[in-house]
């Protein structure tokens, strides 16, 4: 690859970072509020990637996760007064156990029946937990932690999920996995025959996807103070994800942050058109996937060779 | 076991209505491999469509059905014709993105227009019952769904196997290269098999809307029937819609039955997963 035009391009990451890190020493409430939203959807979408992009597990049911550990978080801290961020990421660790109890189901099943499969699941527990007298039924729960967290705490948990997750993607590629994800993703069969261990590699995506996901999804509700089963295990988050991941660039590290941060300014642009948002999010995604099916990333990287995180060694 | 016969029986005949829900997206999963995710949209759209028809020229549930049809056909022409064709070919992942971006659009753009009210399509057979013996009854509505289901699966079925169109789609989907070889033009056909599927997508939208109630966003729960109707009966295979659709509106029924309501579509999912696992190709289809 072209590295020598860019060899500065760990410091625009970096910059990123420090810029989103500090906002709570320049920025107004407003911007720390863009910020935490920018994290929570980058930590997703970026598991998101990893299942779809790289690993070939083309997941329609993040929400499962999502819902599953905010109702953990909820109960926790309401019923049993576990301190907040302990339950959350008791939360992450309850979403991985579903991941494995959903992985003996659906890792029989192959591309779209495998996205079926795990949409099932998520309107299994929507409808399960909409008839739980435990949960409130559909009326949802308030997560009332008891000192309350404050907003600068939550936006750091975010921004560490939000840089975890990136760490995790990145330094999961760069192993000897992400080697086998990427031979697989090419060819399957070949790849099998040579040694790569699929069933296990995926599921370890599976699994850390799961975990990360789930814990944002925590820091998320913390934020939010609500959870209602109707909203939590909705497709909409699945919608959001593939949204962010389509217009960044699919299969690429950077395309995520790029596509969370439009999601995050045009829904903040919309917000006060109500559903006509949506329908023109729609409208992006299927003219970017006509015109530009590598999304933003994708593309530059196809035209220019521009990367910061490659998976690539050499 | 006297107060089983009715969920079962209707069980019976909601499974005619399930099979045609599914069957426009297992027809277009058997020819492109292509996984509809916009189908319960679409399905819903002729739905609405239907209402626009009835309030403006007055007609009744059944006769807007010839309206609707041709309209679906086009709309489906046009999707296949200018936005799926482009993205076909080998990944799996571009094709049913833009269907799920479709969905989105559809669904707002329904809200938009006809705001988030329940709607249903009036029509006189929705109360009449004949009775069948002491304690078992035949909804008519019901009825009449099973049999215009079974009806639009056997002009399908016919459709494939007698007309030429019927069979240049086969073709199609068994050997591209080849059929484009003896003259067809396959992405053309491709975008005819997409109209046909909505017409049975159109057919399916009216005799819902007049058995249920119908909202902008119930698109997505009738499609996760359809896919619950293709993976209980085979993918591809059009008897096996039929079977499906009885076993899935069965295992809905009679949960509900033993369960309360509350669990009537959780019981269809169980069903749903356990075929999954047991046997992913589906009853009807091949390993």
């Amino acid at each position: 690859m072209a590295d020598r035009p860019f060899k500065y391009r760990w410091w625009l990451l970096g910059i990123l970072f420090v810029v989103l890190g500090t906002i709570p020493l320049w920025g107004s409430d407003y911007m720390l509020l863009f910020g935490l939203l920018l994290c929570l959807y980058m930590a997703m979408s970026q598991m998101w990637n990893l299942l779809v992009g790289y690993s070939g597990l083309l997941s329609l049911g993040q929400q499962a996760f999502i819902g599953f550990s905010g109702y953990t978080v909820a109960v926790l801290t309401n019923y049993y007064g576990v301190y907040v961020w302990l339950s959350v990421l008791i939360g992450g660790l309850f979403s991985v156990l579903l991941a494995l109890f959903m992985s003996l189901f659906i890792f029989r099943m192959k591309g779209i029946f495998f996205g079926i499969g795990t949409w099932i699941f998520a309107e299994i527990l929507l409808l399960w937990f909409s008839n739980w007298e435990y949960v409130k039924y559909g009326t949802g729960l308030f997560i009332k932690p008891a000192p309350p967290p404050s907003m600068i705490m939550i936006f750091y948990a975010a921004f560490i999920m939000a840089l975890g997750s990136l760490a995790v993607v990145y330094l999961i590629l760069r192993s000897k996995i992400g080697l086998g994800l990427m031979a697989m993703r090419d060819n399957e069969e070949v790849s099998e025959t040579i040694g790569v261990e699929i069933f296990r590699s995926k599921l370890f995506c599976f699994l850390v996807a799961a975990f990360i996901t789930g814990t944002t999804a925590g820091v998320l509700y913390v934020f939010q103070i609500f959870i209602q089963p109707y909203k939590a295990f909705a497709i909409d988050w699945t919608v959001i994800l593939v949204f962010i991941v389509i217009i960044g660039g699919i299969g690429t590290i950077e395309g995520p942050i790029v596509g969370s941060f439009l999601y995050v300014l045009l829904t903040q642009w919309l917000a006060d058109y109500g559903h006509t948002s949506m329908l023109i999010l729609g409208l992006i995604a299927i003219t970017i996937m006509l015109v530009a099916p590598k999304g933003i990333m994708g593309t530059l990287q196809e035209k220019t060779g521009f990367t910061i995180l490659s998976p690539r060694r050499i | 076991m006297q107060d089983l016969l009715q969920p079962i029986l209707n069980g019976i005949l909601l499974g005619g209505l399930y099979a045609v829900i599914a069957l426009g997206m297992n027809t277009m999963f058997g020819i492109v491999k292509l996984v509809n995710l916009a189908h319960g949209d679409l399905m819903i759209l002729s739905s609405y469509l239907s209402l626009v028809f009835i309030a403006w020229l007055g007609l009744n549930p059944f006769w807007s059905l010839l309206a609707v049809a041709p309209v679906m056909f086009v709309v489906g022409f046009l999707i296949q014709g200018f936005l799926l064709n482009r993205v076909l070919g080998k990944e799996m992942e571009p094709p049913l993105l833009v269907a799920f971006g479709l969905s989105i659009i559809l669904q707002n753009s329904l809200l938009l227009v006809f705001t988030p009210d329940a709607r249903s399509l009036m029509t006189d057979l929705s109360v009449k019952t004949i009775p069948l013996g002491s304690s078992l009854n035949l909804p008519v509505l019901y009825f009449v769904d099973f049999l215009l289901g079974c009806a639009v699966i056997l002009a399908l079925h016919l459709f494939f196997k007698r007309t030429y169109l019927g069979r240049a789609i086969r073709a199609s989907s068994d050997d591209e290269v080849g059929a484009r070889l003896m003259g067809i033009n396959t992405r053309n056909i491709y975008a005819y098999a997409m109209g046909i599927a909505m017409m049975t997508a159109a057919v399916a939208g009216v005799l819902v809307g007049m058995t249920f109630t119908f909202y902008p966003h119930t698109g997505p729960q009738y499609l996760i029937i359809a896919f619950g109707v293709m993976i209980i009966g085979g993918l591809g295979s059009m008897a096996g819609c039929l079977v499906g659709g009885i076993i899935l509106a069965e295992a809905q029924l009679l949960g509900a039955h033993f369960t309360g309501p509350g669990y009537q579509l959780l019981c269809g999912y169980l069903v749903l997963l356990i075929v999954l696992g047991l046997r992913p190709q589906g009853i009807f289809g091949k390993a």
